[in-house]
């Protein structure tokens, strides 16, 4: 098993290499200066645009760029927000956490509820309930997270006045301790719905196929014909042989949801990373992109990683050809 | 008192709106200490019978009429907890997929000591384990098994461990689906010599469904015919496939190499195939293949008669033409 997970840490390192690289000729390739940006398009003499150029490096050949940047990084430095001035290593920590906390208990929340969703209605499968969840499940899974974000935000919100609509803490409150948790909590609610609403239909449906196709097999039909009891049938063998695909799902949408929860973010003014990374890209902060995708290429790169190995703690059959 | 009596057993599956008659009116009877082979082609209904005297049918898609009598009490009538108790203490059952009749995210020995536990709810994991393996060990398989994973053995082993398994309490009963006919000629015969042994050991009483005809002359004592869900013939299996008294049987003997190495007789083949079993001709369901069918099979079904010892048959011709 230390061995797997050596050669799937290798693995990982690699995939982070080259999506540095990726992501450092796509960015230099793209239109756009930074240092216009920052010098303000009135008063910049071509003077202090060479000397701002020349600051940060941007005169210099874009390979010539990357091994500086690649230096650094190896020394721990991932270099200055052009636009803030601040390092880049705090600008995302900060939004880091935010960034998580959304994606994690949006994802929770929907791998719990689809999932039960999913059991449920593959044990009553044709039932009215299966059939109306069915179709629920199509319905919000063609609905786009940021307009059910706004459309929470108008029940919620606007005409219900029971929920905040953006933010992480209310700055007015000043809470300290529990009372800046449950804060936190309430603010919460309502990106973090959007974002599981649209995913509980994911689990849902993978929880009922997989629980439908495994009450099928051969050895669900041995088992019954040993006289063993339905109910434990289900909690021995049927959940534990069903909750594989569902274990692949959840690590690739917790990575998409680190990466992709931006525009849910950007609704909601969540103080997380992928708000972050749409003003770093409309600044061309290159630093402070490079920065974000490299975060970003960790997080799913672990998350991989992390799902592997949980596979093959949980499908013998895979760590085996694996370990060979 | 025979060991299983089955009266007048009849299948229905309702599909599409339409009533298939998988199983139509078979009784027979099964001698304690005796083999009985059921041979018939793909759909004459085997597993459907076997499935419906193990109650493993699905309840809501298929009616099932007549009486199955184990040891005199009608498995047809028995409650869940009755039934809970016979199932694989009195009668067990492997089937044809060995390598999918075990849950293959468990290790071999936890499946079956869980099996072994829910019949002997008093007895420890200890116990359990070495019940199972003293089983395993019967099969000659090595004790490591236990520790093993369904993917980790091959066709053959996997075979030996689906009849430890269904051997784990003695049952009076065994019942085997096509259970070595996914094998190679060798391993086939290897284990149908262990079976015939096992079974003089323990003195338990086997129904053999498969296809091939060989198997039967091999290993069972009495065989029965099925033919579109109907018992076409039955007997002594020395006598029956030697003087076949019913056309389809002479058909079924004369596709398979002779087994006293007369080389000369060429094989045949049955033409045409079976009938739809939603719409059962009249008279003799083998009459549309038949070739000595006249108008009379065409029009009245043979009843089974009796033929001097066990032998029974369901053809107008059997035992010479003045019965047409």
């Amino acid at each position: 098993m230390v061995k797997y997970i050596g050669k799937r840490t290798m693995t990982g390192l690699l995939c982070i290499v080259m999506a540095l690289c990726i992501n450092f000729i796509i960015i230099h390739a793209a239109p756009g200066d930074p240092i216009r940006l920052l010098a303000g398009t009135d008063a910049a003499t071509p003077e202090m645009i060479a000397a701002l150029t020349e600051k940060y490096g941007l005169d210099q050949p874009v390979h010539i760029q990357f091994i500086r940047y690649a230096g650094n990084l190896l020394r721990g430095d991932m270099g200055t927000s052009i636009y803030t001035n601040e390092p880049v290593a705090k600008e995302i920590m900060d939004r880091l956490g935010p960034t998580i906390l959304l994606a994690l208990s949006a994802s929770l929340t929907a791998l719990l509820l689809g999932t039960m969703l999913g059991i449920f209605c593959a044990r009553h499968v044709g039932s009215g309930l299966d059939m109306a969840l069915g179709s629920v499940s199509y319905l919000f899974d063609s609905t786009p997270s940021f307009w059910l974000g706004l459309m929470l935000i108008l029940v919620f919100a606007s005409t219900l006045h029971i929920l905040p609509t953006s933010g992480m803490v209310d700055l007015r409150g000043r809470y300290t301790g529990l009372a800046h948790a449950l804060d936190v909590v309430r603010h919460l609610i309502l990106p973090g719905m959007s974002l599981s609403l649209t995913l509980i239909p994911y689990y849902f449906r993978i929880a009922r196929s997989s629980v439908i196709q495994v009450m099928n097999e051969d050895f669900i039909t041995t088992l019954r014909a040993t006289g063993m009891p339905e109910k434990d049938i289900f909690n021995k063998y049927v959940f534990r042989n069903a909750i594989l695909p569902t274990v692949t799902i959840f690590g690739i949408q917790l990575a998409f949801l680190i990466t992709g929860a931006s525009i849910v973010e950007i609704v909601f003014a969540w103080p997380g990373l992928g708000s972050f990374m749409m003003t770093a890209i409309s600044r061309r902060d290159y630093p402070l992109l490079m920065g974000i995708y490299l975060i970003m290429s960790i997080c799913v790169a672990v998350m991989m990683i992390v799902v592997d190995v949980l596979y093959s703690v949980l499908d013998p059959r895979i760590s085996h050809d694996a370990e060979r | 008192m025979a060991l299983l009596s089955l009266r007048d057993v009849s299948v229905t599956y309702h599909a599409g709106g339409k009533d298939v008659h998988a199983v139509n009116h078979v009784s027979l009877e099964v001698e304690r200490g005796e083999s009985l082979g059921i041979v018939g082609e793909s759909g004459s209904g085997k597993t459907t019978l076997i499935m419906a005297v193990l109650r493993l049918l699905p309840p809501g898609r298929a009616a099932v009429t007549g009486q199955a009598l184990l040891d005199g009490r009608d498995i047809f009538q028995m409650s869940p907890q009755d039934l809970a108790a016979v199932r694989w203490e009195d009668m067990a059952v492997v089937f044809q997929k060995a390598m999918n009749a075990l849950s293959p995210v468990h290790r071999i020995g936890r499946f079956l000591s869980d099996i072994y536990l829910r019949h002997r709810p008093k007895a420890t994991r200890a116990e359990a384990k070495e019940a199972v393996i003293g089983m395993l060990e019967l099969v000659n398989l090595p004790p490591r098994v236990f520790q093993l994973y369904p993917h980790e053995l091959s066709g053959g082993m996997m075979q030996r461990v689906s009849i430890a398994m269904s051997l784990l309490f003695h049952p009076k009963l065994l019942i085997m689906d096509e259970a070595t006919t996914a094998l190679d000629v060798v391993t086939q015969n290897q284990i149908l010599e262990e079976i015939v042994q096992l079974e003089e050991k323990m003195g338990s009483t086997r129904i053999m469904i498969t296809h091939d005809i060989s198997v039967v002359a091999g290993a069972c004592k009495n065989v029965a015919v099925l033919y579109a869900g109907s018992l076409l013939e039955s007997g002594p299996a020395e006598e029956v496939l030697v003087e076949p008294l019913h056309p389809y049987t002479q058909g079924l003997v004369d596709s398979f190499p002779r087994f006293d190495g007369d080389g000369k007789k060429p094989l045949t083949s049955i033409g045409g195939s079976l009938p739809d079993l939603a719409a059962l001709p009249a008279g003799c369901v083998f009459a549309p293949r038949c070739k000595r069918a006249c108008d009379r099979c065409r029009e009245v079904r043979p009843a089974l008669r009796p033929f001097g010892g066990k032998r029974r048959a369901a053809c107008h011709f059997a035992g010479g033409e003045e019965n047409v």
